[in-house]
């Protein structure tokens, strides 16, 4: 994997020069051939700067597939991206600008946690057309307080993780007889409400199991120490975790020399991720994880490609973030060719109960849902880790239609629908 | 102008000053300028009471940004859980920072030098850990989600850009006029009298302990001022206002600006958000970028703008003009 | 809060000896980091913000030097001394001009540094986080003592830990460098009457705790993963440490790291989500009641 992304920031910089030269051109620029741009907001420094990379990769790889095809009858995209630094008002400043100053019409926002309300609102403010492709909270879409007609999101949800990691980590339970959990997970939204929800419907699926101890570290904490002796003390038969990252890798190795993996088994929902995957050493045994963006899953010769692409292009294995925004592009081109336009309204309009092909697609498609204007049928599984190609040989995928019935219970109990 | 008393020209300088603001986005039909000037309000608002602090009071503050967190806190939990009009939520606000400052102003202003600065320091990060972990009122880490709601008042609706504007501005302007008659006042010159020489002001029957702790109040009270501000702009309030990189950005601005001339951290809050949006357009490198211009700043200038600026007119000054 | 878990915890014995070794373990590289820090204080009288970053560059380079030479202590040392190397030409051009100067000039000119040297390493080593990964020397199962758990690599680390506080104490207290650099730090103007080179001492002892900051950061490499930024969280705990313990004396970093050790191991069981609180807390409580520190002079 290499390490030297220069190359890719010159490239980035380069299509964005070649992109301004063309629009200074006088006599090319009538009306029907003005650029459709789109600002996107992302992280691009600091602790999350490998969010940032790999969404806008996979954005531009895709933005460039859709020109290259010829665009919108001859109206190129140009996606004109942005560092919030990972800090809120940034984050608002960003987006204000973009559209205000940049002429930016749509906004795809790959900001985390905080950023995407940060985003949301100034898109609710301004009235444009917004996508988010990174944030995986919830009550983005699942709040009527918070959701926006013209506000969508194409990530992952981390109800739909819980809910098939939950019936999968059920079934490994009744079959190793795995009645003692403990879980250790970051103390920040993200980690608390992933964990909560994966234990509910592990609980649900299996009633025996009971969660002995919990553990929650800061996120990027650098000493997981005291969290690893508390999980040893508890002797649970099963850990589950929604560490990710860094924070992941130094957790299973700050664990694997107390031996704490050792006739346990774990579920960690972030471990099927290129970038721990590569950095990881000491895989343990007995490893269990949710795909974050796999190569093999889906199996498909569409999925195959579009990571052998991305690789080709950027060098870098595509992360979790990678697949969301190309599929966010996706939905948007579809949209504009749907509706002829460039339009917001038109296209959300348009994007409701969208179905487009995609190869990240539980079949071979991705839907966009009417009724809180995010994705769903997205492949999410989970299964036995190795430490090698493919990595996840056979993977349980999730049951949509199970998903959503027990999602619409969840919302129902969150007071959401 | 010279028959006019100090206090009459600055609010005049005020009042020209809020007409020229107020006549700037009829310039330019673009947001950008009135976006400029709402961050700059919240942020020249945060960097001036620091000042207070830091130029005037020779008190270090390396956790300033609390307040500014708290200011935020309160307004928008204010406006989002109890539904009170602005006016009722903005004085919430000031409120609780007083009172905030003025518990921990009670425990930090006996400390001196370093030790003062690292206390508020732990008591800012104490603060910012409450807010992470308090997630049922504050929201944790995500912030408060949702926008505020801007009901009416007085006509004024904040809904509307203009009306934002204004408001913003106002209060801007309105509160640096009042902290420029405080510094300019009696108690101002008491403080400048206890930054230059302690032991002679408490020999003078100058009662320190109480006046510093009025500035910390005070400086509490405008950063939270300032904190109402940023909330109306990202329209709710996230932790990292009260963490030490705000706190880190407020002294930034001062130094770049210049610690003794009153409207010296405004220009360096102006300067540092000039040069932090156009770089950020350029380059993902914009720490390498700016880490060098503060180097050439603190190396080669070794004080702020205006100071430069000031040391020029002084020695211009003693060159036998006019002294002012 | 969970204080009954704590109370029982505190009833059982193998309970207090696995967190107490947990609190040593924390403690131990605590220490690592906030040795150079205290040193630099103590001599200098400048409080080196930049003392993170220098970590963060000890454990990059101690990643790529095990990458091209397969051996940990190799890449410790490379850490180390390069770090150390920075240090100096740090000291030497920059941190020698604002020795006069406001603490704030100080700070933004190690903060100037922290947002150059991050973007450096996002360069050099690029965004993605990166991990060390324990050496086969250390991949062996962990130690029972008395009842707790304690791995191999951690025993290494803490002797390591204690070999360098005490030598530290020895040079400062018992060798003859050692009492020039304690009088240069006393009292600058009269060792430099004396005839000795109080620039070249400020410099050595500048670039030794930049040394040992990078050390730091090359021996915790195997169990920590790496990403530009990461210098900050550590700046934080020194500061804690070095607060605590009393700023300038490395008896107190010790003492300090070896208390926030024990408080992160046992607070984690009584108050498993206000850790990070009860250290900021505990800051609060020294720097009113005792401001110099543990082992720092008292303030008049």
């Amino acid at each position: 994997m290499s390490k030297n992304t220069s190359s890719d920031r010159r490239t980035l910089l380069k299509l964005g020069a070649i992109a301004s030269a063309g629009l200074a051109a006088p006599f090319v620029s009538r009306a029907q051939n003005k650029p459709i741009r789109i600002g996107m907001p992302t992280i691009l420094s600091g602790r999350v700067a490998m969010l940032g990379q790999a969404s806008s990769n996979a954005a531009t790889l895709e933005v460039e597939k859709f020109n290259a095809a010829g665009g919108l009858n001859g109206r190129k995209i140009e996606l004109v991206i942005r560092d919030s630094k990972g800090q809120p008002q940034e984050a608002a400043r960003v987006a204000r600008e973009l559209v205000t100053s940049e002429n930016c019409e749509i906004l795809l926002d790959a900001e985390a946690s905080s950023g995407a309300f940060a985003v949301h609102e100034v898109a609710r403010d301004l009235g444009v057309l917004v996508m988010h492709s990174v944030s995986e909270t919830s009550s983005l879409s699942a709040d009527p307080k918070v959701r926006t007609p013209l506000g969508f999101r194409c990530a992952r949800q981390g109800i739909h993780d819980a809910i098939v990691g939950g019936a999968y980590a059920a079934q490994v339970a009744k079959a190793k007889n795995l009645k003692r959990w403990m879980t250790v997970s970051p103390d920040y939204a993200y980690g608390r409400d992933t964990t909560n929800e994966f234990i509910e419907y592990l609980k649900f699926f299996n009633p025996s199991v009971e969660v002995i101890g919990d553990v929650w570290p800061k996120l990027f904490q650098a000493d997981y120490t005291e969290s690893v002796t508390r999980l040893l003390q508890g002797k649970p038969q099963a850990i589950y975790s929604a560490l990710w990252g860094g924070d992941l890798t130094s957790f299973i190795d700050q664990a694997s020399i107390y031996g704490l993996f050792k006739d346990r088994e774990f579920f960690a929902v972030n471990m099927a991720d290129y970038a721990v995957l590569t950095a990881v050493k000491n895989v343990p045994n007995g490893l269990h994880s949710g795909n974050r963006y796999l190569k093999s899953f889906p199996n498909t010769p569409a999925n195959t490609n579009w990571c052998n692409a991305y690789q080709a292009r950027f060098k870098d294995l595509p992360l979790n973030w990678a697949w969301q925004n190309a599929a966010a592009v996706q939905f948007l081109t579809t949209a504009m060719k749907k509706t002829n336009s460039s339009d917001g309204k038109k296209m959300a309009d348009a994007l409701r109960g969208m179905s487009i092909d995609s190869p990240f697609g539980n079949n071979g498609k991705l839907t966009m849902r009417a009724d809180d204007n995010t994705v769903v049928d997205y492949a999410v599984g989970w299964g036995a880790l190795e430490p090698k190609e493919p990595f996840m040989a056979k993977p349980s995928p999730g049951n949509w239609k199970q998903i959503a019935e027990l999602e619409l219970q969840w919302k129902k109990r969150k007071s959401f629908a | 102008m010279n028959h006019l008393r100090d206090w009459q020209k600055d609010s005049l300088w005020a009042l020209l000053a809020l007409l020229l603001l107020l006549a700037l986005p009829l310039t330019s039909p673009s947001r950008v300028v009135v976006d400029f000037i709402i961050r700059l309000c919240a942020m020249g608002l945060l960097a001036t009471s620091l000042n207070m602090l830091v130029g005037y009071g020779g008190m270090v503050s390396f956790g300033h940004a609390m307040f500014f967190g708290s200011g935020a806190y309160v307004f928008a939990l204010m406006l989002q859980k109890a539904s009170v009009s602005v006016p009722v939520a903005l004085l919430t606000a000031m409120l609780a920072c007083a009172l905030l400052a003025a518990v921990i102003g009670a425990i930090c202003v006996r400390l001196k030098g370093i030790y003062f600065s690292f206390l508020t320091l732990a008591f800012q990060m104490l603060l910012h850990s409450i807010i992470i972990t308090w997630t049922s009122m504050t929201g944790g880490d995500q912030g408060l989600t949702g926008g505020i709601p801007r009901p009416v008042f007085w006509g004024i609706d904040l809904s509307q850009t203009q009306h934002m504007y204004v408001f913003c501005c106002v209060l801007a302007v309105g509160g640096l006029l009042a902290m420029r008659l405080l510094m300019q006042s009696p108690f101002g010159y008491t403080l400048r009298m206890l930054r230059d020489n302690e032991d002679r002001a408490a020999y003078l029957g100058v009662h320190v302990w109480r006046v510093r702790l009025y500035a910390f109040v005070l400086a509490g009270v405008f950063a939270g001022l300032g904190g109402v501000v940023m909330s109306l702009f990202v329209s709710g309030a996230f932790p990292d206002f009260s963490y030490w990189t705000m706190s880190g950005e407020a002294v930034f601005m001062i130094m770049m600006g210049g610690i003794h001339v009153f409207i010296g951290p405004l220009v360096g809050a102006g300067l540092l958000q000039i040069f932090n949006d156009t770089v950020t357009r350029f380059t993902p490198y914009h720490g390498l970028a700016l880490g060098v211009v503060i180097l050439l700043f603190t190396l080669g200038f070794q004080r702020g703008v205006t100071d430069v600026f000031r040391l020029f007119r002084k020695s211009s000054a003693a060159a036998g003009k006019e002294s002012l | 809060m969970e204080l009954t878990a704590l109370l029982e915890c505190l009833g059982s014995v193998s309970c207090i000896v696995t967190q107490s070794s947990t609190g040593l373990i924390i403690g131990a590289l605590l220490f690592l980091v906030a040795a150079g820090l205290t040193l630099i204080f103590g001599v200098l009288g400048v409080i080196n913000f930049a003392h993170g970053s220098f970590y963060m560059l000890g454990a990059y380079i101690a990643l790529t030097a095990y990458r091209l030479t397969d051996s940990y202590a190799l890449a410790a040392l490379a850490a180390g001394v390069g770090v150390g190397v920075f240090a100096w030409l740090f000291e030497r051009f920059f941190m020698r001009r604002v020795y006069q100067s406001d603490v704030l000039l100080q700070l933004l000119v190690c903060y100037a540094f922290i947002l150059i040297l991050d973007d450096v390493v996002k360069i050099v080593w690029g965004a993605e986080f990166q991990s060390m990964g324990m050496p086969p020397a250390f991949q062996m199962p962990p130690l029972f003592i008395g009842g707790g758990v304690v791995p191999v690599f951690y025993v290494y680390l803490m002797s390591a830990a204690g070999l360098i506080a005490f030598l530290l104490w020895f040079t400062l207290t018992r060798t003859r460098i050692g009492k020039i650099i304690r009088a240069a730090a006393q009292n600058p103007s009269m060792t430099s009457a004396l005839g000795l080179n109080t620039r070249l001492i400020y410099a050595l002892v500048f670039s030794f705790g930049g040394l040992l900051a990078g050390l730091a950061g090359g021996l915790a490499a195997p169990v920590r993963s790496m990403s530009p930024g990461m210098g900050f969280s550590i700046l934080i705990e020194s500061f804690i440490v070095t607060v605590i313990g009393g700023m300038g004396s490395v008896s107190g970093a010790l003492l300090g790291a070896i208390l926030i050790g024990l408080i992160r191991s046992f607070g984690s069981i009584g108050f498993p989500l206000f850790v990070e609180g009860l250290m900021f807390l505990s800051m609060v409580l020294i720097l009113v009641f005792r401001p110099s520190g543990i082992m720092g002079k008292a303030q008049s």
